[in-house]
């Protein structure tokens, strides 16, 4: 079963992932087996995805950051909060992010 | 900016060979997996360590760490000339600099700061085999030849003593 987020939570980027910006696209590459592996799977964010990341700082919860966003997009945080929970749910499942915090 | 604009946030897969990065974001990647203490895999483009690297064999880097940089050891460093990441064999160390050369090339890279080296090469994949040969002590008999201009003779020579052709004419 795929991982839930929870809302109030704290999640941070994993220590096991790198993440560069290269050409204006966010690059991540997981640290597999110990390995940084370009030939492997790696992972990008759009610019949206990219600002979400941005304030995956173990400080903010996702619905902090969606009303965060829905402050600077001038959008509905309902709407904001559903597509956060999407995009962490997504990293959670593969390992990108991990629960934590409190920094 | 409004939201519509925007766009939803998006995470997209790619397989790493799909990537088509320049020598600099290469070197971005290279350097930033290394920082990490972990090694770094990625795809070698070019001829210039031909024939004991290929282009398109798939090359592991070790962080340097605490590690004595020898003569014969396989590295990627970077360029001086260009910032470009760039795996060359030391032929030399010369006081906190090593001199670098492919082994396909004729001209050395010149003196490269000890501190701009990224990495030690461990191991190169070839259509998923390991090729070994040219990583281990023998990098040093290789670094001699290359470094006197005589590994390309040595190679075709041997090329020629070991072929099927001349093997069927001594048998």
């Amino acid at each position: 079963m795929d991982p839930k987020i929870k809302m109030d939570a704290l999640y941070v980027p994993s220590p096991d992932v790198v993440a560069r910006e290269i050409e204006g696209e966010l690059i991540l590459v997981p640290i597999t087996s110990g390995i940084g592996d370009l030939e492997d799977e790696l992972f990008t964010l759009n610019e949206t995805g990219r600002d979400i990341w941005d304030k995956l700082d173990g400080k903010r919860s996702p619905r902090a950051i969606a009303v965060e966003l829905a402050a600077e997009y001038s959008a509905v945080p309902g709407e904001i909060e559903e597509d956060v929970r999407g995009l962490l749910e997504e990293l959670l499942k593969r390992r990108i992010v991990v629960e934590g915090g409190g920094r | 900016m409004s939201k519509a604009a925007a766009g939803k946030p998006g995470l997209r897969v790619v397989r790493g060979g799909e990537l088509s990065l320049s020598g600099e974001s290469l070197l971005a990647l290279l350097e930033a997996v290394l920082a990490k203490g972990v090694p770094f895999r990625f795809r070698a483009r070019g001829f210039s360590m031909s024939p004991l690297i290929k282009d398109g064999d798939v090359l592991t880097v070790a962080p340097r760490g605490e590690a004595r940089l020898r003569p014969g050891d396989t590295i990627a460093f970077i360029n001086p000339l260009n910032g470009k990441p760039v795996v060359h064999r030391i032929i030399r160390l010369d006081r906190g600099f090593v001199v670098v050369k492919g082994d396909n090339v004729a001209e050395t890279d010149g003196l490269i700061p000890e501190r701009d080296v990224l990495g030690i090469v461990a191991s190169v994949e070839r259509r998923g085999k390991k090729v070994r040969f040219g990583l281990g002590a023998e990098g040093r008999l290789i670094a001699f030849f290359s470094s006197r201009g005589l590994f390309g003779k040595l190679l075709s020579a041997a090329k020629r003593i070991f072929s099927p052709a001349t093997r069927r004419r001594a048998g």
